[in-house]
């Protein structure tokens, strides 16, 4: 019977042995590359809120504020899903898009909740609108507020992407703020534009490459390309949080600075590092 | 409110979807196939589920007279004409040629009308953006506007050297504009599909 000692010697002496006898596929750069990529995107997976944003993308952090002048007014909130939907004969990309739009959909599904104000959700899948009923319930439910749940609904625009531009081109409704997240393709501009027409704000997302000028131009927040992505981490404003990332984001962006100037001067002959940093002067 | 079950169930389906796509096993791909053919199943339901909530409601509104009648009668009436177009008695379905000339003498058009508004609605939204004066879009309408006279139809030197300098724009910068957000997005989807999977949720959750 081994003491527990020696059985730890033992583990390690077998990791040991697993280690001596195993080589690097690829050279010891190489390896470090992939390691690293591998540490960044478990630590981007990993870490709910994004580490480097500060700046409030696409205005959502506004939500609220168009919610109260929407309460104020009298009048709705539209989310469009875009118009790629889950189910739908569209490709993979697409539909990560409309899945992506969800988490944005509950963020502002709740701000209308807070706010009393009814939320239509546009959409032309009905699987995407059973998912939306879902973060519409959801929403509700954690505001304490299912009294209102019966004011919000979902739209079927129907089948196409060309219908919900025409849907949101025709509608007579004024929404007080309107968003539209997913995917957004050749319609885009006649969806954007719909909504912007009887909308008081407009956030516009895609992360279709081709159509970034469309939601540029649509005159709103706009989130293109990763931004759609990104933005489910970025969605919480708390103001010390984003101070503390700001804070630290001008502090390494200072040691960076130091050392780039530091490097150059160094190069230059200007400075001597170790009599600067050790006052031993250059060997 | 997050339920523990759903993220299981995504990272069950999402692990096993990953197994059969990296390992060729024969009852892994049975498994996997079986949850394709339920999701299949799920959706199929729930469109189906759709249509008749849409055509019970457009009918109530309809029988009420409340909501907009016209646009019920011919959502009601679109719905019918497919409906007999493709179910009749000896039709062929989603291919009989009643419904491919719906598709085709109606729907089609109307798309391509519809479409046909995106030359005014650019200008315009354009036009806009420049009145309210944000950057990113001035930015935009400008660099917009000098593709736009690189690619004019000049004949000569001058045209060649207008080709080859809207050629290296589209090549150069744009190309590499495009490929950076390409980038982007491929890895930022990778992290969100993994965060879905992984039952991760958004930080105001």
């Amino acid at each position: 019977m081994p003491t527990p000692a020696e059985l730890i010697a033992r583990v390690v002496r077998f990791v040991g042995d697993v280690l001596g006898a195993s080589a690097l596929r690829f050279e010891i750069g190489t390896t470090l590359v992939v390691l690293g990529i591998l540490l960044v995107l478990l630590q981007l997976i990993a870490r709910p809120v994004s580490r480097w944003v500060t700046t409030d993308v696409g205005g959502l952090a506004g939500i609220g504020r168009a919610m109260a002048l929407a309460a104020e007014a009298g009048t709705d909130a539209v989310f469009s899903l875009g118009t790629a939907g889950i189910a739908r004969s569209t490709d993979a990309f697409g539909r990560l898009q409309t899945l992506s739009a969800l988490p944005l959909l509950g963020h502002v599904a709740r701000a209308a909740a807070r706010s009393g104000v009814p939320l239509r959700v546009l959409t032309n899948d009905p699987l995407a609108g059973v998912a939306a009923a879902a973060a519409l319930d959801a929403a509700h439910e954690r505001t304490a507020t299912l009294e209102r749940h019966g004011r919000s609904r979902i739209v079927m625009v129907g089948e196409g992407r060309g219908t919900a531009a025409g849907l949101v081109m025709t509608a007579r409704a004024r929404p007080a703020a309107a968003v539209a997240a997913g995917s957004l393709r050749e319609e885009a501009t006649l969806h954007l534009d719909g909504l912007r027409g009887g909308a008081g704000a407009l956030t516009a997302a895609t992360a279709e490459a081709a159509q970034g000028p469309t939601a540029l131009l649509a005159g709103g927040g706009a989130l293109i390309g990763p931004e759609l992505f990104q933005a489910a981490a970025d969605l919480r404003a708390e103001v010390n949080e984003r101070t503390m990332v700001m804070a630290a984001n001008r502090i390494l962006a200072f040691a960076v600075l130091v050392v780039v100037v530091g490097s150059a001067l160094a190069l230059a002959g200007v400075i001597d590092p170790d009599a600067l940093l050790l006052g031993i002067g250059g060997r | 409110m997050r339920r523990p079950t759903v993220p299981a169930l995504v990272i069950v389906v999402g692990v096993l979807l990953l197994a059969d796509l990296l390992v060729v096993n024969e009852s892994l791909g049975e498994l996997a196939g079986l949850a394709v053919d339920a999701a299949i199943l799920v959706a199929a339901g729930a469109a189906l589920a759709a249509v008749a909530a849409l055509a019970v409601r457009r009918s109530g509104e309809l029988w009420r007279r409340r909501g907009d009648p016209v646009g019920a009668v011919l959502v009601l009436g679109g719905m019918a004409a497919v409906l007999v177009a493709g179910l009749r008695p000896g039709a062929d379905g989603a291919s009989d040629p009643a419904v491919q000339w719906l598709v085709s003498a109606l729907l089609v058009p109307l798309g391509a009308t519809l479409f046909g508004l995106l030359f005014v609605t650019t200008l315009a939204a354009a036009r806009r953006s420049l009145e309210v004066g944000g950057r990113e879009a001035t930015l935009l309408v400008a660099a917009a506007l000098v593709v736009l006279v690189l690619l004019l139809p000049v004949s000569g030197d001058a045209g060649a050297w207008l080709a080859a300098a809207a050629q290296w724009l589209l090549d150069v910068p744009i190309g590499a504009v495009f490929r950076g957000m390409l980038l982007g997005v491929a890895t930022l989807a990778a992290v969100f599909a993994a965060r879905t999977m992984l039952g991760i949720g958004s930080a105001d959750d």
